[in-house]
């Protein structure tokens, strides 16, 4: 680095906390980064929750959300009547994936192929109310209904019964895992320290203390998810559990969306036949292993979707938190020398490109970009 | 005011807690809609013992009577066991019982809804037990000890309405002096305001606020509708006829020929 702006360090290496790091050494900063997990602490398939919660990774001892994510990159799929600042952080973060993706190089999977929202017959209302939502809220076309014939040309192998979907041709889906690690090498070449293992005990203004000590930075990042729990008011979790299975018998393209009146499901493909399902939504903060219940929900939208998923093989399953703020909704609290970044809850690939951006931007120019103020809240409010 | 389970009330609105857009939504909808009364789940939410839940924090800080309901049994014994969590959990024993006969369109049992009122009820529970809208179950229910009736006006989150308006009738009128909500099925304000001239005590509801477009307003919008319905009742319906009765006689009304 030729030139630097200052220091700044990241407690938190999640996806977010990645992408923060990435945007503020292209920006000229010199970044540290601590994370109380393990670099890879989920080393691929195999591994169940309990496996995962044993190695104590990611904050507060479950597997960090951003490596059990399933990587869905879907801002129409999530809207919501009142929250229209998530399907816009989403837009925008599609078409910074895509620079993220070949600015790490590796050979991470992720792909542009559109997403597949689907309905059986007696959930129609949730799917008509989706339908609304988008067509409310969008100007550019950016769903197509599709039924019949168009509907079999996308994903051909769906359960005749299902006859009609909405095509959401914009979106994508990026391997979580793939990406948290490419991002991990790609920081270490730019620069960054990276000290995993490292447990953060206190974030103040341009400092971040840990087990092992006391840092100085220009800026403090608190990236810690749930991990950031005693610091922020109003901040919960939210436990959601999903379901990886091997599924040689099933070729979907795309991730496909269950409409189903209780929870919005999905199965999102992975190369080698390998299919996440997910997620159930459970206001606690019970980070126990996958319940009956929720199997039972998730392998029952795969089996309806497609009787080839009879014979697959399930190859994990986990059980995250994802950290929630009262409104649902993301927000970056800030003061001086010090920032807070949190509640992504359901959306951290989604939108962390955004908002990583954003928060680098506000580092070098000391405020919100025009149009974001919004999401910005001064610290201690 | 009214009564119900021995408590004052001056909100004849229920109000459910699942699945606002966010706590913060669902906190608003409930100051707006004016209930005193709000439902929780507590198997739907489930937690392992000891697993922090903001969620009921949240609503345990609220000024509002927290009635704990079994949502998502399926047995008796998994109800009456809930029921007794609950008691613990949110310090009441006031239970809003519903044991599942169907999964999907959640049509509660209303076998097992009836044993374990009687479980229930010996055990020094009050319960709120949901059930169709079946005259005979009313009777058993309240032969089983429960002091309140809660007929469904049609499936849970279908937002029909009342699709059986004679049953419910049926049921208001042979119990004169037992409390009767109605409880899940409505759609609109104007589904609460009907319930509410046909004489029930109170409505229950959550779906229909909670995936409106603007939940606080919706809220709004039925607790008026709800006031309406009750001030109509109490006023004394006008008895409906099949053929127009002019409030304004005709004879006598200039120029009434030349219409002919």
């Amino acid at each position: 680095m030729s030139q630097t702006k200052g220091t700044v360090g990241i407690a938190g290496a999640g996806i977010l906390g990645r992408l923060i790091a990435c945007y503020c050494l292209e920006d000229g900063w010199n970044v540290t980064i601590f994370d109380e997990g393990a670099e890879s602490p989920c080393p691929m398939a195999g591994i169940t929750a309990a496996g995962a919660a044993a190695q104590k990774c990611g904050s507060g001892g479950c597997p960090s959300p951003s490596y059990v994510a399933a990587g869905m990159l879907a801002p129409y799929c999530e809207m919501r009547y009142d929250e229209p600042i998530v399907p816009r952080l989403g837009r925008e973060s599609l078409d910074m994936w895509s620079d993220i993706i070949k600015k790490v190089g590796g050979d991470v999977f992720s792909q542009r192929a559109g997403s597949l929202v689907v309905v059986h017959q007696q959930d129609k209302n949730e799917f008509l109310r989706l339908k609304h939502m988008v067509e409310t809220f969008t100007k550019e076309p950016v769903m197509e209904h599709v039924k019949g014939a168009a509907l079999r040309e996308l994903e051909p192998e769906i359960d005749p019964r299902i006859t009609e979907g909405l095509y959401f041709p914009l979106e994508g889906q990026v391997d979580s895992r793939g990406m948290m690690a490419a991002l991990g090498s790609h920081l270490r070449k730019s620069g960054a320290e990276l000290n995993f293992n490292t447990k953060v005990t206190s974030i103040e203004p341009n400092k971040i203390t840990t087990l092992f000590g006391s840092f100085d930075f220009d800026w403090a990042l608190d990236c810690r998810g749930m991990g950031a729990k005693a610091d922020l008011k109003g901040l919960r979790g939210v436990r959601g559990e999903i379901i990886i299975v091997h599924a040689p018998d099933v070729n979907l393209n795309r991730p496909v969306r269950l409409m189903h009146p209780r929870y919005p499901l999905y199965i999102v493909p992975r190369p080698n036949h390998d299919y996440v399902v997910g997620a159930t939504s459970i206001e606690s903060e019970d980070l126990s292993e996958i319940s009956v219940r929720g199997a039972l929900e998730l392998l029952s939208a795969l089996y309806s979707l497609h009787t080839g998923f009879s014979e697959a093989r399930i190859i994990e399953t986990a059980t995250q938190l994802r950290p929630a703020l009262m409104d649902n909704s993301p927000k970056i609290f800030h003061g001086k020398g010090l920032c807070r970044i949190n509640g992504l809850y359901r959306h951290g690939y989604l939108i962390s490109p955004k908002i990583a951006r954003l928060v680098a931007s506000y580092l070098s120019e000391g405020k919100a970009e025009s149009g974001y103020e919004a999401l910005f809240e001064t610290a201690g409010k | 005011m009214w009564e119900i389970a021995g408590t004052k009330l001056q909100s004849r609105l229920m109000i459910g807690t699942a699945r606002y857009p966010s706590p913060e939504i669902m906190q608003k909808a409930i100051e707006a809609s004016g209930a005193e009364i709000v439902t929780v789940s507590l198997r739907r939410q489930g937690s392992q013992p000891g697993a922090q839940n903001v969620f009921w924090d949240i609503l345990r800080s609220m000024p509002v009577k927290l009635l704990p309901n079994t949502a998502g049994c399926h047995s008796v014994k998994e109800a009456v066991a809930t029921a007794q969590m609950a008691r613990e959990l949110f310090g009441t024993n006031w239970i809003k019982l519903e044991v599942i006969g169907d999964d999907y369109n959640l049509q509660p049992d209303p076998f097992g809804t009836v044993e374990a009122a009687k479980i229930l009820t010996d055990d020094g529970f009050e319960v709120f037990p949901y059930m169709t809208d079946d005259l005979v179950l009313a009777e058993r229910l309240l032969d089983a000890g429960c002091k309140m009736l809660m007929p469904w006006a049609a499936p849970i989150g279908s937002g029909l309405g009342i699709i059986n308006p004679m049953a419910l009738k049926t049921i208001r009128q042979r119990f004169p002096g037992v409390p009767v909500i109605v409880d899940a099925g409505l759609g609109k304000p104007s589904h609460a305001a009907l319930a509410m001239e046909m004489g029930f005590d109170g409505v229950l509801l959550n779906t229909a606020v909670a995936m409106a477009e603007d939940p606080v307003k919706m809220a709004q919008a039925f607790a008026q509708a709800i006031n309406a319905g009750r001030l109509g009742y109490e006023a004394g319906l006008m008895p409906s006829r099949d053929f127009a009765t002019p409030s304004t006689p005709v004879v006598g009304t200039p120029f009434w020929h030349e219409n002919r």
